[in-house]
């Protein structure tokens, strides 16, 4: 009988044995499951810093801590700058130098508790998959003409030619919010109406040219059109005497703007083939034109005279002879010739005989009437 | 009058000039277009593996897209339909991308793992994601 006592406390001891690992397993991962975070996530803000979280400071109790490393580059790191939130970490910060992009980025957050390690997996993330763009800023309405508005802004993002955008818009009379893609930095909004109050917001993300990522940027400050007309006091542009438009804004077709930027490249390869064919046309057609006009090439290209051909008589026909080449009369040059002769006259000098008179200084020669100088002469 | 025509012959010489080509930008965007459009029409089963690089470094870019641009020519059509498409689309691949930077690359193409096209164009993908940004 003791021994079917015994027996029966062994076989109800056996379960029991068996149980409390079991339990101990269940309370484990009830502890686990309460306290580990769902897994690491990162977020670029605007390329400036990173975020990565594991959870909120409600839920964590434990003291974690944040490995880093880049595949194939840097050694594994640990968190220089961590988050806090009710005395526990919650999250790391990474600053612009550590941020790698095009580089798979690996996490493991280490969570200590009560003496026992926990490792939460490593995450592989591909930075440039998680930027997310600051909201854009600046927006500004235009009022084009025929009842056009155009609304503008600018991104702090650096890079503007990686993102794309969404406009959301309003009147005070529509219901629910009308939404807009548009690629560039222009939004033009067709047919408004000077009755009602819209109101805009933007927003950005990333686009497909620089990263596949689904991360929005936060809407923008809105920016108001038109007046209130509950409000009467608004100061408001209204054009004396405009007619009342019907409400046309909805049922414009998207195609107008949507399609712009996909336009815009098609629109530029004609650009950079036509323009080049045209304007080699027109050079062609203007060339030929100049060469035509035998007056406009005289003005560019000038004949300049060679007097070589005029000498080819002096030198061939009248063998050097100048006079000849002239053309100088016969009579012309005989009269030239002296047809009588000349006897050589000398001339000399009488001797000096000073006069009784001595007023006159010796050195100056008084004026006498009959000098002593006595040249004649032989006419022909 | 002729002061004029001189005049319009300058200017439009100039004009030529001017017209230069497009923006490095504008290229890499369309060949980024192109590779989509590849995507949806590249046969993805019983097809040779590719060597496709993985993030390559800076000086590795131009090796890496030589490498891929000679994976393409391995390509085949889902289907005799898209034919056409995937002619076209291959063609314009085939283009030069990136110029010769000189710089030396230590690994090669054969030194990347090979993998199926639709992951092949997905790196292909990401690598002009980097080129353009």
């Amino acid at each position: 009988m003791q021994g079917g006592l015994h027996t029966k406390h062994r076989t109800m001891a056996v379960p029991g044995a068996s149980l409390v690992p079991i339990l101990l397993l269940g309370l484990g991962i009830r502890l686990a499951a309460a306290h580990s975070p769902a897994g690491v996530e990162c977020i670029l803000f605007n390329e400036e810093y990173m975020t990565c979280t594991w959870g909120s400071g409600q839920t964590l109790t434990a003291n974690y801590s944040l490995y880093y490393w880049y595949e194939n580059r840097s050694p594994v790191a640990e968190c220089k700058q961590y988050l806090w939130e009710r005395g526990v970490r919650t999250g790391c910060r990474f600053e612009q130098s550590e941020i790698i992009q095009f580089q798979p980025f690996h996490v493991r957050v280490n969570a200590s508790q009560d003496g026992r390690i926990l490792e939460i997996p490593s995450n592989r993330m591909e930075l440039q998959n998680l930027v997310k763009p600051e909201a854009p800023v600046n927006l500004t309405i235009r009022n084009m003409s025929s009842n056009q508005l155009q609304l503008t802004w600018s991104s702090p993002y650096p890079k503007a030619h990686c993102l794309e955008h969404v406009v959301k818009y309003k009147s005070n009379k529509d219901t629910s919010w009308m939404k807009q893609e548009v690629k560039g930095d222009i939004f033009s909004f067709p047919s408004v109406d000077y009755e009602k109050f819209y109101t805009f917001y933007v927003r950005s993300k990333i686009n497909n040219y620089c990263g596949s990522t689904q991360l929005w940027s936060e809407w923008s400050v809105p920016v108001f059109w038109g007046s209130n007309t509950t409000s009467k006091g608004r100061s408001s542009p209204e054009p004396p005497g405009s007619p009342r438009h019907p409400h046309t804004v909805l049922t414009v077709s998207p195609w107008l703007f949507a399609g712009m930027a996909e336009e815009q490249l098609q629109w530029f390869w004609i650009h950079t083939v036509l323009i080049p064919i045209a304007s080699c046309l027109l050079l062609l057609v203007l060339v030929v034109l100049l060469v035509r006009m035998e007056r406009v090439w005289v003005i560019i290209m000038p004949r300049i005279p060679n007097p070589n051909k005029n000498f080819d008589d002096l030198f061939i026909t009248h063998n050097g002879d100048f006079q000849e080449w002239v053309g100088v009369p016969k009579d012309v040059v005989e009269s030239f010739k002296p047809n009588y002769s000349e006897s050589i006259c000398h001339v000399s000098e009488l001797p000096y005989e000073p006069l009784q008179d001595s007023i006159h200084p010796p050195g100056v020669p008084g004026p006498q009437e009959h000098g002593p100088y006595k040249n004649s002469y032989v006419g022909a | 009058m002729e002061r004029m025509i001189i005049f319009c012959m300058l200017f439009f010489c100039s004009s030529m000039v001017l017209t230069a080509a497009p923006p490095k930008a504008m290229k890499y965007k369309q060949l980024a277009k192109t590779i989509d459009q590849l995507k949806d029409v590249v046969k993805d089963k019983d097809v040779e593996l590719l060597h496709t690089p993985e993030n390559p470094e800076d000086g590795c870019l131009f090796t890496a897209v030589t490498c891929f641009q000679d994976g393409i020519l391995k390509l085949q059509p889902k289907n005799s339909q898209v034919n056409v498409t995937f002619t076209k689309t291959v063609k314009i691949l085939r283009r030069t991308i990136l110029p010769d930077s000189g710089e030396h690359c230590e690994s090669s193409c054969q030194s990347y793992e090979r993998k199926k096209p639709q992951e092949f164009l997905n790196s292909f993908s990401k690598v002009m994601q980097k080129v353009i940004n």
